[in-house]
């Protein structure tokens, strides 16, 4: 089925049209949302509600952007309300811990279970551009579609989730003056 | 270049952004300088440990439970706009009934050896939010949320025996109802019933008492209303009324005084709720 005929039948509500939609997004769909709550069961629930509501809007559907791209839309949308509803913030203690067992200056923390550990202490904007760049590999213009910004601010805000995630390793460039932001991981956006 | 605008678009140049001109600018400057080279290759080592992501397993009853929910409330979706675009008319008349029975599940034993649902909370903030702004859309979008069916009020009762609530066909100040609903959240059954009065609307909504309530940025209080000891949400002219006792938390949603006529709104759908109610349990997120 093409992306075209996938389209056209979801719209008419074609059952297989869905189906095949979903066995093409799904992993990507549930791994971004697992990612972004760190929660397995606000994952599950979140990627039916996505797939819910892209169901119910594809009739909004104008090609503007890939079908996954305005998949991903819809989905990092309704991890970020509910996020917001939730009102997480990053769990400072373990990042102290965390920082306190790095090595020192001039080594590197390289490993994928301390980056990603690092990653899951992130604000929540922090951690889902990073995880959508590197993760899902998408590109900055498709980013910008995604959070609906401009391409523009999609590279500053990935600096400043970099610059971060680093304040949590503990290690890099300029670490002095940036572990006295470190401080402020905790500030609302 | 400077380091410092180097740094600035490292970033881009590791993820291949930059444009041929900029990218050969930061080249001749790594050349020269060994800290933004060093920096550099750190970037590029942790980025490729978030590259490196572990495969993920999708729940295999994910899908099942997209089909069950397309085969409910999402083909009645069409049917409940086309009767709220009528309704729209009267969004701008005073009080928004908007009565919406959540289906609630908690995390709690039903019994011996009976089963645990799903713990989930009952999620008022995207309605209150949108409540300004156009509160039938908001209540359209939160009834296809949870699974709303119109139904007579006598069926919304009996489909959620374990609550204890009553959808009069007439409320005091001569609220008339126009519809009720069942609501589904998992496992659970709720109740809802939207009344009107000369064009203006009320809800009222029906729920297990859960542990947590959302209500996003909106931030409740406790309040006494009449007889019962509740809590409230206020979003402009609208405030949404949670009071709750040992088997249901009734909740209205409305621009009525809570000293005249919201007393005995209350009384009417929850009449056998105990006066100055303790809301214990029933706790709210924000």
């Amino acid at each position: 089925m093409t992306d075209a005929e996938l389209i056209k039948g979801c719209k008419c509500g074609d059952r297989e049209a869905q189906h095949e939609l979903y066995v093409r997004t799904s992993e990507k769909i549930y791994r971004l949302l697992l990612r972004m709550t760190r929660n397995p069961d606000a994952a599950f629930d979140l990627a039916q509600d996505a797939y819910l509501r892209a169901f119910s809007r594809i009739g909004q559907f104008n090609g503007d952007s890939s079908l996954g791209t305005w998949l991903y839309r819809i989905a990092v949308n309704e991890a970020l309300q509910f996020m917001r509803r939730k009102g997480t913030r990053p769990l400072l203690s373990e990042a102290s811990s965390l920082e306190a067992s790095t090595p020192s200056e001039g080594e590197r923390i390289t490993t994928r279970m301390d980056v990603n550990a690092a990653l899951d202490l992130l604000e929540t904007s922090d951690r889902t551009i990073l995880v959508l760049r590197y993760q899902e590999g998408l590109d900055y213009r498709e980013i910008a579609d995604v959070l609906n910004c401009a391409a523009g601010t999609v590279a500053s805000r990935l600096n400043r989730a970099r610059d971060r995630l680093r304040q949590v390793l503990g290690g890099g460039y300029g670490i002095s003056e940036d572990m006295a932001e470190a401080r402020h991981l905790t500030d609302a956006e | 270049m400077n380091c410092l605008s180097a740094r600035e678009s490292l970033g881009a140049y590791l993820d291949g952004e930059l444009p041929v001109e900029a990218r050969a600018t930061i080249e001749s400057h790594l050349a020269e300088c060994p800290t933004c080279a060093s920096e550099l290759e750190f970037m590029r080592s942790f980025t490729a440990s978030l590259s490196e992501s572990t495969a993920v397993q999708v729940p295999t009853q994910l899908w099942d439970e997209i089909e069950r929910r397309l085969d409910g409330p999402v083909q009645r979706e069409f049917t409940l706009r086309n009767r709220f675009l009528g309704v729209r008319r009267y969004a701008l008349a005073a009080s928004v009934l908007i009565a919406v029975g959540l289906g609630t599940w908690a995390l709690f034993s039903l019994g011996s050896g009976a089963s645990v649902a799903r713990a989930s909370t009952v999620d008022f903030s995207a309605l209150l939010d949108a409540l300004p702004k156009d509160s039938v859309a908001a209540f359209e979008e939160f009834l296809n949320r949870y699974n709303a069916r119109p139904v007579l009020a006598s069926e919304a009762k009996s489909s959620a025996p374990q609550l204890d609530f009553e959808i009069p066909a007439m409320l005091p100040g001569g609220f008339r109802l126009e519809r009720a609903y069942t609501l589904r959240f998992g496992d659970e059954t709720g109740a809802a019933a939207r009344y009107s009065r000369n064009g203006e609307f009320l809800g009222a909504i029906f729920h297990r008492p859960v542990h947590r309530e959302e209500f996003g940025t909106h931030k409740d209080y406790e309040c006494v209303i009449g007889q019962h000891r509740g809590h409230a949400v206020a979003v402009g002219d609208w405030k949404l009324v949670h009071v709750t006792d040992a088997s249901t938390c009734h909740c209205v949603l409305s621009k009525l005084d809570d000293r005249s006529e919201l007393p005995e709104v209350l009384k009417a759908v929850a009449p056998r709720s105990m006066p100055q109610s303790d809301t214990k349990g029933h706790s709210s997120g924000h």
